[in-house]
């Protein structure tokens, strides 16, 4: 019974933490300038997300190895060096980003200066860090990410026609502008199978002690979770075609794309939008930042843990500090946020064969997944993904100069 | 037993299952008219820098150095010292016989100093 | 006269025949207790190592045969200078893996 609550939450907070800065940016870009034709892609992208987070449930349920500990022992570290630091540069930029979306919420609902509310933010994030543990970070985001709700009540409430949304869930080709279509497609993909969650999915099995017998309910939190949570994203592009569609708007700032909630919300249009993005944002930069303690610890051998004393978890303090000040500093500067998650989700991209390669190994060793190994099915879906990974990595950098 | 495979950058455990980093790196004997023989087990970051470049191990140990870590380092643990080779590496030690807690030890300082470090 | 040097120095270095052709990769050391040590009775040469470490799921979806590799005993390699291991013996006395 109590499993049963929780895996309910579990799916539930997972709607929390889904809707970030890049899945919103990309959902609401897609929406304006190419109405339901995209929601393949976002439905595609969560696919390939949810399919990879249960695996890498699957190997820390099973091995009490997250990720980052798996591939260090499997492929050593003069492998892992590339994805890590690779992975450290963008989650450190996907942070900077997320903390400047929280900002620019702040900004919206408050008017104090986007530079100025990046310190706050960064600090709370921090003390979150410090003072909570895993239940009360996890549910906390979960659950104040509720809001993003929001977006799917709005496209709701716009009484869309049913035929073409469902025609947008296949892919098609464009009328026009083939290169952005292709860019955003592949950005959606990018912004939705973020490494950091991968991860943090794995490093939460680890710290919730799951093992082989909850493999069932690690499969349900991760398609049901990421199911729900891609509801919000697909709202959001709904809404956004609905109401930017028809003028074929170009949506460049977050105060702009917070229109589209004035035919449902009227005056609380702006206050809404901004406090889906804020804490959105803000979730996701807490997870980020407690991600890269995770993914260092592990693979360096730290003791880690948001459930321990941090005093007997220095090093994972220090990681998780440091990353906060590193994502601070740079977003006080002052960068377009929206540009820098541009940045980061086609770097996600480039890197994302490195990510997918290692799941093609370790879902076929006894030590890491047991008696639960990829069938030919498993294995046919991860060297598709693998493939697709390697096209996409290397089409994105000449999209995002074309198409960007 | 495959050195590579079943040693190098496992986790390694003390006596009492704590945690202790993973096996950065591996020190050998080259004997003359003899099989080479296994030492030593490293643990520590400036082993792994070693095993990028011997300027990344050098650029480790100053940090080391610079943050108050003397011991030292990379702490190095002999074969004799380990217990069994599974998934995890068991040592038959403690881990405060080895030099491996000094940085943990050392930033463990500055975590106490903030208020609420429970 | 005994060196202590690093596995790591050895490991992924490129392994010369006696008359200085390339071999291949020295991938994997194979470790057997001895009284209360551990010394190394065979080097594993060549791509096949790679293949190991690569794995099963390679293989499995490349369908790459295993590429020809050899393992070495201890006595068919000289080390005595680490960074360009040497064979002791012809390829021909060399086991196939």
């Amino acid at each position: 019974m109590r499993k049963l609550f929780n895996l309910a939450l579990g799916i539930v907070t997972s709607i929390g933490g889904f809707v970030e800065v890049g899945s919103i940016s990309t959902s609401v870009q897609a929406g304006a300038e190419f109405r339901f034709s995209l929601l393949w892609a976002v439905a595609a992208a969560t696919m390939f997300l949810a399919a990879l987070a249960e695996m890498a449930g699957r190997v820390a349920a099973v091995s009490k190895r997250s990720m980052a500990a798996a591939v260090r022992e499997r492929f050593g570290f003069h492998f892992q060096i590339v994805p890590l630091g690779a992975e450290f540069i963008i989650d450190t930029l996907l942070l900077t980003a997320e903390l400047g979306g929280a900002a620019i919420a702040v900004k919206m609902l408050t008017g104090i200066g986007f530079q100025w509310g990046v310190l706050p933010l960064g600090l709370v994030a921090w003390l979150v860090l410090w003072f909570g543990n895993f239940t009360v970070i996890e549910d906390g985001v979960g659950l104040l990410g509720i809001v993003t709700l929001s977006f799917v009540v709005a496209a709701w409430q716009l009484h869309p026609d049913v035929a073409p949304i469902v025609r947008g869930f296949v892919p098609s080709i464009p009328h026009h502008d083939l290169t952005r279509y292709a860019f955003l497609a592949v950005s959606i993909v990018g912004a939705t199978v973020s490494p950091y969650l991968l991860n943090f999915y794995a490093s939460g099995a680890i710290e919730e002690k799951w093992t082989a017998e909850d493999l069932w309910i690690n499969r349900l939190t991760a398609w049901c979770g990421m199911g729900f949570g891609s509801a919000v994203a697909m709202g959001c592009l709904v809404t956004a075609a609905i109401v930017f569609g028809p003028q074929h708007l170009k949506v460049d700032t977050y105060e702009q794309a917070a229109q589209m909630f004035v035919p449902v919300y009227g005056r609380w249009a702006v206050a809404l939008f901004a406090l889906s993005l804020g804490i959105g944002c803000f979730g996701a930069a807490v997870e980020i930042a407690l991600n890269a303690g995770y993914v260092l610890g592990q693979a360096f051998g730290w003791t880690w843990g948001i459930d321990k004393k941090r005093r007997d978890v220095s090093r994972f303090v220090a990681a998780f500090s440091v990353v906060l000040l590193l994502g601070v500093g740079i977003a006080t500067i002052g960068f377009d946020p929206l540009r820098v998650t541009l940045i980061s989700v086609a770097l996600t991209v480039v890197i994302m064969p490195l990510v997918v390669l290692p799941f093609l190994v370790l879902m076929n060793e006894e030590e890491y997944v047991g008696t639960h190994t990829s069938g030919p099915l498993g294995n046919g879906l991860l060297a598709t993904l693998t493939v697709l990974g390697a096209l996409m990595a290397i089409v994105v950098i000449p999209l995002e100069i074309f198409g960007g | 037993m495959d050195v590579v495979r079943d040693v190098l950058d496992k986790s390694v455990i003390d006596r009492n299952g704590r945690e202790m980093g993973r096996v950065d790196g591996i020190l050998v004997e080259l004997r003359p008219n003899q099989p080479v023989h296994l030492t030593a087990v490293l643990i520590g970051p400036a082993a792994l820098g070693d095993r990028l470049h011997p300027a990344v191990g050098r650029l480790v140990r100053l940090i080391e150095r610079s943050f108050g870590v003397d011991q030292d380092r990379p702490a190095r643990i002999a074969f004799a010292g380990i217990d069994a080779i599974d998934t995890k590496i068991r040592l038959r030690m403690t881990i405060t016989e080895t030099a491996v807690a000094a940085v943990e030890q050392r930033l463990r300082s500055w975590v106490l100093r903030l208020p609420g470090s429970r | 006269m005994t060196r202590e040097v690093r596995l790591d120095r050895l490991v992924g270095r490129e392994v010369y025949t006696a008359n200085h052709r390339r071999l291949g990769r020295l991938e994997e050391c194979r470790a057997e207790r001895r009284g209360t040590g551990w010394v190394i009775t065979e080097y594993v040469i060549g791509a096949a190592g790679l293949m190991e470490r690569l794995g099963l799921g390679v293989r499995l979806i490349v369908g790459l045969e295993r590429a020809a590799g050899y393992v070495a005993r201890w006595d068919q390699l000289d080390l005595s200078n680490p960074d360009r291991p040497t064979l002791k013996c012809a390829i021909e006395d060399l086991q196939r893996r």
